[in-house]
């Protein structure tokens, strides 16, 4: 590059990344034509819009009668359903992800590739959908909130003890190096020190993480792992847009207010 | 002080300790302490002075060399043996190291988590007798109306004497102090050291501090050992310790950080 005052020269061309440029485009290009060819258009019917037309004004007039009836079908009770499958299976991760995030931590071990293990495996089981572990624990213990609550918590531990082992890494080490000075173990250390001090982290992520699970569990009921995504499913088959929207409307609520209210006690915790 | 009828309590013999490859922390130290002393150790940042103290309770493995307490070799320790040998040497740090959501009582009965199986002191199972000696122990540093006040809510010299209170729990017969008043204004520093003193005095351990203020080392050390480069190059009485004498332990312009 030239520093004195001449005219700005061109661009220098590179042939090479030229070539590469166009040759990208066009595989982009042939690639989506290529997907588009895939897909049976054909089976989007005429009437879609008058359908997607049906479902908006059902958010509009919702089926009020659904929100309570007392039969443990209606709206209340089925989202109060997903809320215990999130709640649970939450509860549940929080507990199996511990020993996970300590095995993932780093700073806990003096070998390199034990906490990269530790690692691997998280994001192996980071890499299981929801839907898909609901499908194999539906196959497992039957249809129903078990499935949803084993399905959550399973897939949960992958993201939290993630969250976990870096809350861990991110330590200081003096109280810790203060319990060993003083003759303790490496369990001494793990409950006189370290837990104390990773408590507030602990609840913040597994409340961050009870948020993500609230709507994971509204479409496990899809499949059929309990929770409001089974009635939803059902009003979608038998054309029932009045019920698609009042649950629609139910789940933004339950979504909405679980957020504040979860904000809410992350934002007292620090 | 030296005298050879004292009993000697920490023996470092031919120690030596390298970082990574090259990196010299200490050069071939050799070092008694006998008991009952009050040692402070100078020196300039960087030159050796707190991995010569963690190296004393094993907080750092040396790389070559033997270091005795009480006679015993604490280097070749293992398990609890080695918690054994840490359980009777307590430490002060510059940051306190206190646990700062736990309340004062628990962070004082940390120090007696070596005298139990880990079982027990999970499940919190401390003898009256323990939490009484807590408790006494933070009325030596006057800080009794403090017992069951979270850590954080006290202020950096009240946390350092929390810190004091429960190597006094733990009852040990030599006490570690790496910079324990570097983070502390100079009238908090000297209640520290006075608490110090009246660990070595009162209750007869041996105390070995690392210290940067010379006015502190002066006043309170009964003997100095000047580091520089990971070398011992001074080892005296105070009271036969000129004012020069520290001017060359921080001159050394020849060494780095």
């Amino acid at each position: 590059m030239d520093t004195s005052m001449k005219k700005l020269p061109p661009k220098p061309v590179d042939q090479k990344k030229r070539v590469a440029h166009w040759a990208l485009a066009i595989v982009t290009i042939l690639l989506i034509v290529w997907s588009c060819t895939g897909i049976d258009f054909g089976g989007i019917k005429q009437t879609a819009g008058q359908i997607a037309g049906a479902i908006f004004s059902g958010i509009f007039h919702p089926d009020w009668s659904y929100v309570y009836n007392g039969t443990g079908e209606d709206l209340v009770s089925q989202l109060w359903d997903t809320v215990c499958i999130a709640f649970l299976g939450t509860f549940i991760s929080a507990i199996i992800s511990l020993p996970f995030a300590f095995w993932a931590a780093h700073t806990r071990h003096k070998k390199w590739y034990v906490s990269r293990v530790g690692k691997i495996v998280l994001a192996i089981i980071r890499s299981f959908p929801e839907i898909v572990l609901a499908l194999m624990f539906i196959k497992a213990v039957g249809p129903g909130s078990a499935a949803g609550v084993l399905a959550l918590g399973f897939h949960s531990v992958g993201m939290l003890a993630k969250l976990f082992s870096e809350a861990i890494e991110n330590l200081e080490d003096g109280p810790n190096e203060a319990v060993t000075a003083a003759g303790g173990s490496k369990t001494n250390v793990v409950m006189f020190s370290i837990l104390p001090n990773l408590l507030p982290a602990l609840i913040s992520n597994t409340l961050y993480r009870f948020d993500v699970s609230i709507r994971s569990a509204s479409v496990l009921g899809l499949v059929g792992a309990g929770g409001i995504g089974y009635p939803l499913i059902i009003a979608l088959q038998y054309r029932q847009w009045n019920r698609v929207g009042i649950i629609l409307l139910g789940i933004i609520i339950m979504v909405i207010v679980i957020d504040w209210i979860s904000g809410w006690i992350r934002k007292k915790l620090v | 002080m030296a005298d050879s009828a004292v009993k000697p309590v920490i023996e470092l013999k031919n120690v030596k300790k390298v970082y990574g490859k090259d990196v010299v922390g200490l050069k071939d130290i050799n070092l008694t302490i006998n008991k009952g002393e009050f040692v402070v150790i100078v020196g300039l940042s960087g030159a050796g002075k707190s991995t010569l103290l963690r190296s004393i309770n094993r907080l750092i493995d040396i790389t070559e060399g033997d270091i005795l307490i009480n006679g015993e070799s604490i280097t070749k320790a293992k398990g609890k043996e080695l918690r054994m040998l840490r359980r009777n040497i307590g430490m002060i740090f510059q940051s306190f190291n206190l646990v700062k959501r736990s309340s004062v009582l628990r962070n004082v009965l940390t120090g007696r988590v070596g005298y139990y199986p880990t079982w027990k002191s999970t499940l919190n199972l401390f003898t009256k007798e323990d939490k009484q000696r807590a408790y006494d122990a933070l009325q030596q540093v006057d800080l009794a109306d403090k017992v069951y006040t979270r850590a954080d809510e006290l202020s950096g010299g009240q946390q350092q004497r929390v810190a004091i209170a429960r190597v006094l729990t733990q009852d040990p017969d030599i006490i570690l102090a790496d910079e324990p008043t570097a983070s502390l204004d100079p009238q908090t520093s000297r209640r520290v050291m006075q608490d110090l003193r009246m660990l070595n005095e009162k209750h007869g351990m041996t105390v070995v501090i690392n210290l940067h203020s010379v006015e502190l080392a002066q006043e309170f050390g009964k003997r100095v050992i000047g580091v520089r480069a990971g070398e011992i190059i001074y080892d005296g009485k105070m009271s036969e310790t000129p004012k020069e004498t520290f001017d060359q332990i921080y001159s050394g312009g020849d060494q780095d950080e």
